[in-house]
């Protein structure tokens, strides 16, 4: 769409308005004690796991590809950072950058078995092999630090949290113009042609396996860096990052937000941070259950909104789904 | 043999043990219209899915210009300059017309893996899409969604698909298939027009021997495992083993 | 090491095996009739373990009809939790996307992974062996654990029970129609949706079975459900989905490799499906005994 609708300036003001809220966030919150800079905590882990849902998305959404592996990928940027600085000595743009580059290597490689099989099967081996890399931090003991993790992650000082929350911030819109920039390319095009119909995308010419690969890399690069960054938000990474269990946040944060749309994820993954803050308020002992809770949801997703909220919101507006913003 | 766009030789090919193919073999020259018929299970869309790489041959060549095609990937097939529309509609159905026609395109120009640039602002990529709708007639409907077309139109933005991709040949798996008898023939008088001006050699399936003998210049009869017969529209249905294995229950 | 180490590795491997085809051959049987791969079948298998145990602890311990007794009721019971879960959940979705199945049964094991550790918590258990089958038998010199050849003759067992079942009885007729033309079967008056649900049952049944047998195997913790998962997975990838014979190979090459591995390497021999999975998807990515398909 080329034309200008007043709709597309609505959106772009909201985009702003929001944007804008999200920059002065901090300013405010550090006024409020302890209060304030424990919901600045808060914020930025919605950042970090809205990146990583956002990640997730590019392969899930606009790919059609179904991942359970996905959190391998968070995992390895998280013990990247958690390995260079702890073990290293590297600076924290250093770390931050390798992330992305070990998390987009690794994926090359796992992506390279997964894409040759389709559909339930894609979605079988991406299971298995998020799970052989987890059982390898796992069983790795002096190299990962096994079951312990890793701890005692340094932070340099001027990032104190209100600092890091901005970094994180300004990362995760640049991540977010990037992707859309990706999303509306002939590469964005390309991927939701195969998306579309497999078979036929084969006939216009398109290598369907290459091209769901390079999407599987560029999704397990931003995962890496979402990895990286929850990393050092901890200030230490274990294994229960690459959990399988790990990987059904992001699946569960792109249905609830909408897979079809660029942001709804990062929606979805906030909204589901919050869900499990207001349990712990409820009762400490719903987080215990946090599992089934989610399981709970994901079921409810499937069975009455499989376009997610964001769909539900788009059809009660007469909007069309298509995943172009 | 310079002039053959298209030569097949010597093709077999079995699933499951069943033979459907054994040592079949013919030629198509550059430029030419011409129609495959033969009873239903004879083997018309497996030739099509042969030749354009979704099935591997079990022996025998498929030489594309000079090359031997079989057993290349669908998509370097495409490359090479062969196209195909699909006998059941086959689009992209969550896209808009116009899209489908674009994602082509791009493809045919090998830009799809640009990650920067936004397909929207391309221009002449867009002026060529609109140029091919109008050219199918669905430029009026170019933002639909295509798969809420009627399936008349489906199978037209097939077409325009598959044009898109400036084939040198290019394959038609039955396009009047499902259409209403007026449809039909504004879909033969399409397919007519586009091989006048765009030059292309054209291979189609069809069932309806009236268009069958009406537009094309060879027809080839593929019966039992084999190539039956070929000729001139004139001398297929004078022959007469085509009359006794297959035109005669409908002459 | 000595040859009767690799013999006794041999024959451990293939018990392991067997057990693993027993629960693969529950999750191929359900894909075959309901085309929905149940990523939840690991989860079952679990549940049938510790229900196992649960029962073990107000039985007598280590007798022989404790055991029997097990081997009766809990797979049955397992397959009442398969009927629950068929009828309440995966009947609203067979005419749905495959994306929407598999969420729906991914959904299912973070549920039910974590039901088990609410109501078991994370403790390794087992279950005591019956005396008849905690000895050792003697094969060619050596003393091999009564309780694995058991299961080793076992798997053969069922595998011929299901070959009976699916093969010469009226309702395996069905199934196996119901797996060729899912189709045409309603319109020969079959209630296609009770035959899914015997299936489901069926499959769970036997993910009971394999549970039963491995708490006095080994020990059970939260982590087995997922482990036996992936490792149906690699037998899957393997054998092909829906062939019986690819899957008791494929559960063989498994038992027999991760047996074999764990000398050299420890506990690293549970990587040994995934590397089997990579090679095959390398040299044959559409498994030992399926066909190429483009």
């Amino acid at each position: 769409m080329t034309e200008q609708t007043p709709a597309k300036n609505v959106n772009r003001i909201a985009a702003a308005v929001v944007v804008v809220a999200l920059f002065v966030l901090p300013f405010v919150l550090s006024q409020m004690g302890r209060t304030g800079e424990y919901w600045i905590w808060v914020t930025t882990e919605m950042l970090i796991m809205g990146l990583f849902a956002l990640s997730l998305n590019l392969i899930l959404g606009y790919g059609g590809m179904v991942s359970f592996g996905h959190a391998a990928f968070f995992g390895v940027g998280a013990y990247t950072v958690a390995l260079l600085m702890k073990k290293a000595g590297a600076p924290l743009v250093l770390a931050l950058t390798a992330a992305p580059i070990a998390a987009a290597i690794v994926a090359a490689v796992v992506g390279w078995f997964c894409v040759r099989l389709i559909g339930l099967y894609f979605a079988i081996l991406t299971l298995a092999f998020g799970q052989l890399l987890y059982m390898i931090v796992f069983q790795w003991y002096t190299f990962t630090g096994g079951d312990d993790g890793i701890h005692g992650i340094p932070r340099p000082e001027f990032l104190g949290p209100a600092n890091f929350y901005l970094f994180c911030l300004i990362l995760f819109l640049a991540c977010i113009f990037v992707m859309r920039m990706i999303v509306n390319s002939p590469f964005g095009l390309t991927i939701r042609t195969i998306r579309e119909n497999m078979e036929r995308a084969k006939f216009i010419g398109i290598n369907v396996r290459r091209y769901q690969w390079y999407n599987f890399i560029i999704a397990g690069a931003f995962a890496g860096l979402a990895g990286g960054l929850f990393t050092e938000l901890n200030r230490f990474a274990q294994t229960e990052f690459l959990h399988w269990s790990r990987s059904a946040e992001p699946i569960l944060a792109s249905l609830v937000g909408g897979m079809y749309s660029l942001i709804g994820p990062a929606v979805g993954s906030a909204v589901l941070i919050f869900l499990k803050i207001v349990l712990q308020q409820l009762h400490p002992g719903l987080v215990e259950t946090w599992a089934i809770i989610l399981g709970l949801v994901l079921l409810a997703v499937v069975l009455f909104a499989p376009d997610g909220l964001v769909g539900i919101f788009q059809k009660a507006f007469g909007k069309s789904g298509d995943a172009s913003s | 043999m310079a002039e053959y766009i298209l030569s097949i030789e010597n093709l077999s090919k079995s699933f499951e043990g069943s033979q459907v193919f054994n040592d079949v073999g013919f030629a198509l020259t550059e430029g030419e219209l011409s129609s495959i018929i033969g009873p239903n299970g004879a083997g018309k869309t497996t030739l099509f899915n042969l030749i354009t790489g979704y099935h591997v041959p079990d022996g025998g060549k498929i030489m594309f210009r000079g090359k031997n095609i079989a057993g290349k990937e669908p998509y370097e097939i495409v490359r090479l300059g062969i196209a195909r529309a699909f006998q059941r509609t086959n689009i992209f159905p969550r896209m808009s017309v116009l899209d489908n026609v674009v994602t082509t395109i791009i493809s045919a120009q090998r830009r799809s893996l640009n990650l920067v640039r936004p397909f929207s602002n391309m221009k002449r990529v867009h002026a060529r899409a609109y140029e091919l709708l109008d050219s199918v007639g669905l430029a009026d409907m170019a933002a639909r969604q295509s798969g809420t077309l009627a399936h008349g139109n489906q199978k037209r933005l097939d077409i325009a698909v598959a044009l898109a991709l400036e084939p040198k040949l290019l394959l038609l798996d039955e396009p009047t298939a499902g259409m209403s008898p007026e449809e039909r023939w504004q879909t033969v008088e399409l397919v007519q027009r586009l091989w006048e001006t765009l030059k292309v050699t054209m291979l189609f399936i069809e069932h309806d021997m009236d268009i069958v003998f009406g537009i094309s210049q060879t027809v080839r009869v593929l019966c039992y495992k084999t190539l039956l017969a070929e000729g001139t529209p004139r001398e297929i249905s004078a022959n007469q083993q085509v009359i006794e294995a297959y035109l005669g229950e409908e002459v | 090491m000595t040859k009767e180490y690799y013999i006794f590795m041999f024959v451990n491997g293939l018990s392991q095996g067997m057990l693993l085809f027993i629960i693969a051959s529950g999750l191929s049987l359900v894909f075959g009739v309901l085309r929905v791969i149940n990523f939840a079948h690991g989860s079952l298998y679990m549940i049938g373990a510790f229900l196992a145990y649960s029962l073990s602890t107000v039985l007598t311990q280590g007798t022989l009809w404790s055991f029997l007794l097990t081997l009766l009721l809990i797979p049955p019971a397992v397959a009442v939790v398969g009927l629950f879960l068929e009828v309440t959940l995966f009947r609203r979705v067979y005419r749905e996307e495959h994306l929407l199945q598999l969420l729906l049964t991914y959904a299912l094991v973070l549920i039910l992974d974590d039901v088990v550790r609410v109501i078991w918590g994370g403790d390794p258990r087992n279950v005591a062996r019956p005396e008849v089958l905690g000895g050792a038998v003697d094969f060619m010199g050596m003393a091999l654990p009564t309780y694995n050849v058991f299961i080793l003759f076992l798997g053969p067992v069922i595998a011929l029970g299901l070959w009976y079942l699916l093969h010469k009885t009226r309702a395996g007729s069905i199934i196996r129609a119901a797996v060729s033309f899912p189709d045409t079967l309603g319109a020969l008056g079959v209630n296609v949706s009770w035959v899914m649900t015997a299936t489901f049952m069926l499959g769970c049944w036997l993910a009971g079975v394999g549970g039963v047998l491995m708490a006095s195997l080994a020990n059970i913790d939260l982590g087995i459900g997922m482990e036996k998962i992936i490792e149906c997975f690699a037998v899957v990838v393997i054998g092909g989905l829906g062939s019986v014979g690819g899957a008791l190979l494929g559960s063989l090459i498994i038992g027999v490799g991760v047996s074999y591995f764990q000398l050299p390497l420890g506990r690293w021999a549970l990587v040994f499906p995934y590397l089997v999975m990579a090679l095959v998807l390398i040299w044959r990515p559409w498994g030992l005994f399926g066909k190429p398909e483009r």
